[in-house]
C-alpha cells in the first residue's frame, strides 16, 4: 500500500498532567470522510486542533502527503475549517467572507469572482451574496463558513461540531448538504461530533474516542454490530448490559449463563474485554418477546410499553430486577402487543449478543 | 484630598459617557421622560442658558452685530491658536490610540490577575485629581526634574531635554489623562471579539499582519473611532493641562478665551471664540453620531 494521505502518528497532548490525547494514531485516505466521535473531553476536538495547528502536541507526528504538518504555521497549512461557533467576519458580506481566503492569497480579481460564484452555487446561497452574517440564520452562516473553508481548495476540511448550535430539523438538512458537498468536491473531511446519529449518517469511517484514546475505528456497521469494547457498544446505539457467568468458551464464541440461569449459546466475544466482570450486551431491536411460561429466554414482566410510531418500546423487569429495553417493530408484531403486567420471555439469538469478558 | 478628586472624575466620566450615549437615544424612545427631569433642569440652568447668554453676548456686546466674530477672525493670533488647538488635540488623540489599543488588548488577553491589576492602575489614575496629576508632571518634566536628572545621571543625554512648556509636555500630560477613556471605550468591543474568528482567519491563510488589518482593526473600528473622537473633542476644550505644561507659544483655544475674559475683559470676543469652539465640537460630535448610526445599522 502507498503512503496514506493523512497520517496521525502517536500524537499526545497533556494539560497539567491530564492526558487529553493519549497516543492517537490514524491513517486517512484521500477523499475519505472520517468522523471523530466521542463524549466531551474525549480528546476528539484536541486532535482536530492539533491538525489545524492551534494546539501543539507534546509528542507524535502528523504527516500530510508524507510531509510533516507540525512545523507549518496554521495560515500556511492549506487546511479548511468550519468551527462550532459562528466565525464569519461580521464586517464583511457573504461574498466578501468567501473571497477572504483568496484575497489574502492575492489571487487575481477575476479568479476570485469566479470562485465566489462557484462556492455560492455549491452551498446554494446565490441570493445571499450581499448579506451580512448578522442577517443570516445559523444554518446559513455555517453554509457560508463551509463555502469559505472550501474556496481555496484545501487539502483537508476540518469540521468541529459545526451543527451543534442548530435545531434538529435544520441539522439534518445541513447534514444532507455536507454529504452532497463532500461528494461533489471529493475533499477529505475530518468531522468532530458527539452525536452518534450524525456520525453514522455522514461518515465513511468513524473513530470513536474515549479518554484521549481511539477505542475503535470502522464504518458504522462495524461499530454497531462488532463493538470492540463495552464503551463502544454503549456509545453507539442503545444497549442492555447483563451481568453474566461464562459457562464455556471456544475461540470467539462462548456460552453464557444469565443471572436467572438461562443459558445463551453462540454468543460472540468482543475483541477487547471490558474489565473483570463478564458483561453481555443485547441490542433492544435484536430482542423479541414470547409468551411467559416454560421455554427459551429470560423470564420477566412488562413494566412499560410505549408506542413510538414505527415500533413499540418495552421495558421488561427480569427476575433479578433489571429492566431490559426491547424494541419490536410494528411489522414484526404478530397480534396484539404485550400489555403492562404481562409475563413474558425475552428471547435473543446468540449471534446477536456480545460478550465482553477477559477469557 | 480624595473627595474633591472623586467628584471631579465623576464629572469627567459623565461627559465621556454622554459622548457615547445619544446614538442609541436618538433612535427614539419617547416614554419615561419624568425620571430625567431633575438632570435636564440642571443642564438647562447651568449649561443651556449660560451658552445662550454667551451667544447673545457675542452678538450684542458691545453693539449688536457680528463685529466680535469679525474681530476674532481678523486676528492672526486666533488662527494660530485654532491651528495649535487642532494640532494638540490631533497629536494627543493619535498618541492615545497608539498607546491605548495595545493596552486595551493586553487587558483583554492577559491572565485575570494581571488584567485586574493593570486595569486598577488605569482607573486609579483617572480617580486622581486632575490638577494634582498635572502638577506632578510639571515636577517630573521640568529641566531640573526627575526625568531629566535621571537621563543625565545615566549619561543618556548631556543637556536637559525640553519636555515642558512645549507640545511634548502638553502631549505627555494630556495623553496620560485621556488614556483611560480610550481603554474604557475599547473594553466592550474587545471583549466581544471571538478568538475563533481569528483562528478562522489564520486557517483561511491570513498572516498575523493580515488578520490584524483585515479582521481585528475593522471589527474594533466602531469602538476605536468613537473613543478617538471623544478624546479629540475633549482635548479641543482642555484648559488646565495645556496652560500648565504648554508654553506661551502654543496656546490653546480655551486658554485664549480665559485670557480674553480675565486679562483683556473682551467678553464679546471671548463669547465668539467660545461659540466657535462649541460649534466645532458639535459638528465633530455630529460626525461621531453619524458614524455610529451607520455602523450600528450595519454591524448590529
Amino acid at each position: 500500500m502507498s503512503a496514506p494521505f493523512l497520517s496521525i502518528a502517536r500524537i499526545a497532548k497533556s494539560y497539567a498532567g491530564t492526558k487529553a490525547v493519549d497516543e492517537v494514531s490514524l491513517d486517512i485516505a484521500e477523499g475519505e470522510f472520517v468522523t471523530f466521535l466521542g463524549p466531551s473531553g474525549s480528546g476528539k476536538s484536541t486532535t482536530l486542533y492539533i491538525i489545524a495547528g492551534f494546539v501543539e502536541p507534546s509528542a507524535g507526528e502528523v504527516l500530510l502527503g508524507g510531509r510533516s504538518l507540525l512545523a507549518v504555521p496554521p495560515h500556511q497549512r492549506g487546511i479548511g475549517m468550519v468551527f462550532q461557533r459562528y466565525t464569519l467576519f461580521p464586517h464583511l458580506s457573504v461574498a466578501e467572507n468567501i473571497a477572504f481566503p483568496l484575497r489574502v492569497r492575492r489571487r487575481p480579481r477575476a479568479e476570485i469572482a469566479d470562485k465566489v460564484d462557484e462556492m455560492l452555487r455549491l452551498v446554494r446561497l446565490e441570493g445571499m451574496r450581499g448579506r451580512r452574517p448578522g442577517q443570516l440564520s445559523g444554518g446559513q452562516q455555517q453554509r457560508v463558513a463551509l463555502a469559505r473553508a472550501l474556496a481555496y481548495d484545501p487539502r483537508i476540511l476540518l469540521m468541529d461540531e459545526p451543527l451543534s448550535a442548530l435545531d434538529k430539523k435544520l441539522r439534518e438538512e445541513i447534514q444532507g448538504e455536507i454529504r452532497r458537498v463532500h461528494v461533489e468536491t471529493g475533499v477529505t473531511v475530518l468531522y468532530v461530533t458527539h452525536d452518534q446519529e450524525e456520525a453514522l449518517r455522514l461518515s465513511d469511517r468513524i473513530a470513536l474516542f474515549n479518554h484521549g484514546r481511539i477505542e475503535q475505528v470502522g464504518d458504522g456497521r462495524d461499530l454497531y454490530e462488532r463493538p470492540a469494547s463495552a464503551f463502544v457498544a454503549g456509545f453507539i446505539g442503545n444497549s442492555n448490559f447483563l451481568p453474566v457467568r461464562v459457562v464455556a468458551a471456544a475461540g470467539r464464541h462462548a456460552v453464557v449463563s444469565c443471572p436467572d440461569g438461562f443459558e445463551l449459546r453462540g454468543v460472540r466475544v468482543a475483541a477487547r474485554p471490558a474489565g473483570a466482570e463478564p458483561t453481555l450486551m443485547l441490542r433492544p431491536e435484536r430482542l423479541w418477546l414470547a409468551p411467559g411460561g416454560a421455554g427459551e429466554g429470560i423470564a420477566g414482566t412488562v413494566v412499560d410499553a410505549a408506542f413510538l410510531g414505527d415500533c413499540i418500546a418495552y421495558r421488561v423487569r427480569t427476575g433479578w430486577a433489571q429492566d431490559l429495553a426491547v424494541r419490536t417493530p410494528l411489522a414484526a408484531l404478530g397480534g396484539a402487543p404485550a400489555g403492562v403486567g404481562q409475563e413474558v420471555r425475552v428471547c435473543c439469538e446468540g449471534r446477536h449478543a456480545f460478550l465482553f469478558a477477559a477469557l | 484630598m480624595p473627595a474633591p478628586g472623586a467628584i471631579a472624575v465623576r464629572e469627567a466620566q459623565g461627559t465621556g459617557l454622554a459622548g457615547a450615549r445619544p446614538a442609541r437615544g436618538a433612535r427614539g424612545r419617547g416614554e419615561g421622560f419624568a425620571p430625567a427631569v431633575p438632570a435636564l433642569a440642571l443642564l438647562l440652568c447651568c449649561f443651556a442658558l449660560p451658552v445662550l447668554a454667551l451667544l447673545l453676548r457675542s452678538l450684542l456686546d458691545p453693539r449688536p452685530g457680528l463685529e466680535n466674530y469679525a474681530a476674532l477672525l481678523a486676528t492672526g493670533t486666533y488662527y494660530r491658536v485654532l491651528a495649535n488647538t487642532f494640532l494638540v488635540a490631533g497629536t494627543v488623540t493619535a498618541v492615545t490610540v497608539l498607546l491605548g489599543l495595545p493596552l486595551a488588548w493586553f487587558l483583554a488577553v492577559a491572565p485575570a490577575f494581571w488584567a485586574r491589576l493593570v486595569f486598577g492602575i488605569v482607573v486609579l489614575s483617572m480617580w486622581t485629581n486632575l490638577l494634582a496629576r498635572t502638577y506632578a508632571w510639571m515636577v517630573l518634566l521640568q529641566s531640573t526634574g526627575v526625568i531629566n536628572r535621571a537621563l543625565i545621571a545615566l549619561g543618556l543625554v548631556s543637556a536637559p531635554l525640553p519636555l515642558i512648556d512645549n507640545l511634548t509636555g502638553v502631549t505627555i500630560g494630556m495623553v496620560y489623562i485621556m488614556l483611560p477613556f480610550m481603554v474604557l471605550s475599547l473594553r466592550m468591543p474587545l471583549a466581544a471579539l471571538d478568538r475563533e474568528t481569528f483562528r478562522a482567519a489564520a486557517l483561511c491563510g491570513a498572516s498575523r499582519w493580515q488578520a490584524f488589518w483585515r479582521v481585528f482593526l475593522p471589527l474594533l473600528m466602531p469602538g476605536l473611532a468613537s473613543g478617538a473622537l471623544m478624546i479629540f473633542v475633549m482635548a479641543l476644550g482642555y484648559y488646565i493641562t495645556p496652560s500648565l505644561l504648554g508654553g506661551t507659544s502654543n496656546m490653546m483655544l480655551a486658554e485664549l478665551i480665559a485670557q480674553l475674559v480675565q486679562s483683556l475683559l473682551q467678553w464679546g470676543v471671548a463669547g465668539a471664540a467660545a461659540f466657535v469652539l462649541l460649534a466645532i465640537t458639535l459638528s465633530l460630535y455630529a460626525v461621531q453620531v453619524r458614524l455610529f448610526g451607520v455602523r450600528g445599522a450595519a454591524g448590529g
